[in-house]
């Protein structure tokens, strides 16, 4: 068991998100065991001239209790007492990219299927759980993992790493719910893809357009058939193949004893037995090197509208960091150089949006092939090549003009910015997003401080190289759509 | 406690390792509920009549701040559909000494974000920045407040944002459902306009939106709201300092809704639809009612909660649907229920039959106890989640200020919900909730659902009215 404690900085990330539908998500939190200070971290100010606030940001830290039960199950335990509220999440390490191939929107399907019933919970019972204890509570499937949450009054925390204990040892649904969720899901793919304009664009477009392994580019929804074609024994073996404790990590953030709540956590999920997981697939996408265009017609869109997107630098690399400030600068907010010229300069449209991982999650939780990716809705008079123009204008001018280090940090100040509103968003499950997803893919959540020391880590130089590097016209894909329904 | 349901073990497929076929475990009850108050806030109001609140609230060091004005929609004239929201846009634009750009790289500067945005009653402008810019923030946002440039040289992109805007909204089934929705229930009042077209659009000038603003805007109107992590002595400075010129401007003002009640029926065509977008409901009370909060108990385990009955049937039995939902909109003194649900299209006649029979059924039937300490429960645990967040906080004091409620219509919520009775749940529901009172508009593909949807009305017509 190995517990690690980590003070530092925090950084912020973007508001991207779509899964999830709770609705709220302004939040804050705080933490008793550091509170925001002006400490020792003044040498770190001093990196960033210009930057008055590092010394504040740099005193914000989350608190991070990580280890890991006899079974391989991780567990992070993240302390907050700002209100009397605590969040259990569990991350399973399976996502929609990873399904079988002949089962396409099945990790989805299966997500649904764990509130179908388990060993003490029967249909409805984890739901009404959960509401009858004053609580909310989601599921959403993502591309490398799948979530279940539950946001409860702090004194129902025992009751609830019970219930995710409970599902996590198996499950018993029967056909009938099968069916009845798979007529669920065929509804959700309905109001979310077939019956909406622009249904499905760009985030389950773009991905079967710009990727060319399998794995990153087929319909993550699913075809209706092969929801249709799903069986008990499609569900059983995904369950026994990926929902194991080892294959899983459980977070708590809020209100709470973290010796109690390890007392619990070991009572309740020690005995669930390890399984064996398989190596993940290949995922590996080859290095584009030919610019790709899609046309794909909306019978419900009446404006046409773009959608870009480029291959990322692997996560974690140098390259990786200065994307995600170029996002900052090119991207996010109304200083942002596509903002400003195409909406601002230009009136093409009236915002365009987008990110690393846009629309799925954000730039720190996926585990693959990934990309950066922006669009808009755009009038008829104005056509495709024109924005890819200014697209490609505003990537020369960073090119040739330069980044200075006073560009550097407005990014650097935005970043942070954005990573308060991520760890605060949603009560506390914005959090918990992060924990989770840096125990699963790096073994150290504790990154969730770490991660400003990386970014003030790129220097001009190296964001002129990712520039070069993955902002060439031929490391894109750019879907247009072609509206076909009258204004 | 847990029941144990009555599920054949025949038709189980259990596949865990664990599986024991033992009694079932029921769950930990869990301890005792820490003590909740709301946010302690300062408030304070400048000689114009601008009134401020102030919320000191977490650790994370950023701030939230909101000024919002009474003037939306509903403050348009006659033929003014939509000016509103041109005033909004226009506001962003720029002010007498500051350019768009300049603003957006002042908020960038701050890690920020300034935005406005226009509802049916207010104009919302809204911003965060990290903590210690806090004032430097209040100072922008009194500018674009107080100093507009209203430049003409932007106008022209901004009403062609707007009508961009508004067409694809019109594309959606959900915008049009409820577009004919609200007008069914709101006819004479800007409530129940629809979305302005291109051509009400286009007929804007600098000049009406002008008038407006100096007709609409001004500091009586005004309520500036800041939460989050902040100095509340330099926050108050900041906000006494860059908001006491405001021009004190018109009263309060909104005119009230006279909502109708009648048994209609609307179908909108959507050829091919693999879905009918339903919206069924009807007035009912608005927040400062005494019938408000059971109406709401009863709203929340009937259709407005995840397991509540309406969606069990629906989504969690049937499966016609994905995300069915019902809520109570409130409007100023005013208030509507609805049901919404994007249902398959072949199940377009048994979906209403089950949301009016579990209608029904609570009218008739008393919940149990049980059933209603369960939703009493959900409903105390949303009250704090909703006031646990900077953001959920100022909407929260917003919707008193908006609605000219008491301080005591959030101090006293909890204990208000728990005294809902379960014959108060059925009476409420009879009382307000009539299916046949209600209207209905269907969006989808009509070849498919015509004979469907009049099956269903000649059913309604036959029931039996409900007695309590």
């Amino acid at each position: 068991m190995t517990t690690r404690r980590i003070r530092l900085h925090v950084l912020r990330n973007f508001l991207l998100y779509a899964g999830l539908s709770l609705g709220l998500n302004l939040s804050s939190c705080s933490q008793k065991s550091a509170p925001p200070a002006i400490s020792d971290v003044q040498a770190d100010a001093s990196v960033a001239p210009g930057d008055s606030t590092s010394a504040d940001a740099a005193a914000f830290q989350i608190p991070v209790e990580y280890y890991t039960l006899d079974n391989g199950l991780k567990v992070v335990l993240s302390p907050d007492e700002t209100a009397p509220i605590v969040t259990v999440a569990v991350y399973y390490n399976i996502g929609f990219r990873n399904e079988p191939k002949d089962r396409t929107g099945f990790a989805h399907l299966f997500e649904h299927m764990m509130f179908q019933g388990s060993e003490n919970l029967g249909k409805m019972e984890f739901i009404d759980l959960v509401q009858k204890n004053g609580g909310v509570l989601n599921g959403s499937t993502r591309f490398d993992f799948t979530i279940y949450f539950d946001i409860v009054p702090a004194h129902k925390l025992e009751t609830m790493l019970w219930a995710e204990a409970d599902r996590m040892k198996g499950l018993k649904i029967t056909q009938d719910n099968l069916t009845n969720q798979q007529g669920v899901v065929k509804n959700e793919v309905k109001v979310n893809v077939l019956n909406q304009p622009y249904g499905g664009f760009p985030w389950l477009d773009m991905p079967q357009y710009a990727n060319k392994n399998w794995y990153n580019a087929h319909n993550f929804y699913g075809d209706l058939e092969d929801l249709d074609a799903a069986t008990l024994e499609d569900v059983q073996s995904f369950f026994h193949t990926f929902y194991s404790p080892n294959n899983a990590v459980l977070v708590v953030v809020g209100d709470f004893e973290p010796a109690q709540a390890k007392q619990w956590v070991q009572q309740y999920f020690a005995a669930i037995p390890s399984g064996t997981v398989p190596a993940t697939p290949n995922l590996t996408e080859p290095v584009q090197e030919k610019e790709q265009r899609f046309t794909k017609d909306d019978k419900l869109a009446n404006k046409p509208a773009l959608a870009f997107a480029y291959h990322m630098p692997v996560r974690n690399s140098p390259e990786y960091y200065a994307m995600g400030l170029l996002d900052q600068i090119l991207l996010q907010g109304n200083d942002s150089r596509l903002h400003q010229a195409l909406v601002q300069e230009r009136g093409y449209t009236g915002s365009v949006g987008g990110g690393i991982n846009a629309e799925l999650g954000n730039m720190y939780n996926y585990n693959g092939p990934m990309l950066w990716m922006g669009s808009l809705v755009h009038d008829k008079n104005v056509s495709a090549d024109s924005i890819v123009a200014v697209l490609d204008q505003e990537i020369r001018k960073l090119q040739e003009n330069g980044i200075d280090q006073e560009l550097l940090d407005l990014a650097l100040v935005k970043m942070r910015s954005s990573l308060y509103d991520q760890v605060s968003q949603m009560y506390g499950f914005g959090r918990a997003d992060l924990l989770a997803t840096f125990a699963l893919f790096d073994d150290n959540p504790a990154r969730i401080n770490e991660l400003e020391a990386e970014f003030r880590k790129v220097t001009p130089e190296l964001m002129q190289k990712t520039i070069s590097e993955y902002l060439r016209p031929t490391n894109r894909t750019v879907l247009i759509i072609n509206p076909q329904a009258q204004s | 406690m847990k029941k144990i349901i009555s599920i054949s073990l025949s038709a189980l497929l259990a596949f865990s390792a664990s599986v024991a076929t033992a009694q079932q475990q029921t769950p930990p009850e869990g301890g005792t509920p820490k003590d909740f108050t709301l946010p302690a806030k300062q408030e304070f109001t400048l000689p114009n009549g601008l009134e401020a609140t102030l919320v000191p609230y977490g650790e994370v060091p950023k701030v939230t701040i909101s000024v919002i004005v009474e003037a939306g929609n509903v403050h348009e004239g006659q033929d003014q559909n939509g000016l509103a929201d041109i005033v909004g846009g226009l506001m962003e634009e720029g002010t007498t000494t500051r350019s768009a750009t300049e603003i957006a790289d002042a908020v960038a500067r701050m890690g920020g974000s300034l935005s406005i945005s226009v509802g049916p009653n207010q104009t919302y402008i809204s911003g965060d920045a990290l903590s210690e810019y806090g004032p430097e923030l209040v100072a922008l946002m009194a500018d674009v407040l107080q100093n507009p440039a209203f430049p003409a040289s932007e106008l022209e992109r901004i009403k062609n944002d707007f009508k961009r805007r508004m067409n694809l909204a019109r594309a959606q089934p959900g915008t049009q459902a409820n577009e004919k929705f609200r007008a069914a229930l709101y006819p004479n009042h800007p409530y129940g306009r629809e979305l302005p077209d291109d051509k009400q659009i286009n007929a804007f000038t600098l000049e009406q939106v002008q008038d407006f603003y100096q007709k609409q805007f001004g500091a009586k109107r005004t309520n500036v709201y800041v939460a989050g992590k902040f100095d509340s002595g330099e926050m108050k400075e900041a906000i006494t300092s860059s908001l006491s010129e405001f021009r004190a401007g018109p009263e309060s003002s909104i005119p009230v809704a006279k909502p109708v009640t009648k048994g209609d029926m609307i179908v909108i065509d959507r050829p091919g639809a693999p879905q009918s977008t339903i919206v069924l409901g009807l007035p009912v009370v608005d927040p400062a009612h005494p019938d408000y909060v059971p109406l709401n108990v009863a709203n929340s385990l009937l259709g407005g909660s995840f397991g509540s009955r309406i969606t069990s049937n629906i989504r969690e039995d049937k499966g016609y649907t994905y995300s069915p939902y019902s809520s109570i909109s409130t409007r100023y003194k005013a208030g509507d229920w609805s049901e919404s649900a994007d249902v398959t299209t072949e199940h377009t006649g048994n979906s209403l039959r089950e949301i009016v029979y579990e209608i029904n059924r609570l009218s008739k039937e008393a919940p149990s106890e049980e059933e209603l300490e369960g939703i009493q429960n959900y409903e105390a645990g949303l009250f704090v989640l909703r006031n646990s967040t900077p953001g959920g906080i100022i909407g929260q004091l917003n919707f008193l200020d908006l609605h000219d409620l008491p301080e005591s219509f959030l101090t006293n919520q909890v204990q208000n919900i728990y005294a809902v009775t379960p014959e108060q749940v059925s009476e409420t529901t009879a009382k307000y909730l009539n299916p046949k009172d209600m209207t209905l508009v269907v969006v989808g593909d009509k070849k498919q659902i015509d004979k469907q949807l009049r099956q269903f009305q000649q059913e309604l017509k036959k029931q039996a009215p409900v007695t309590q």
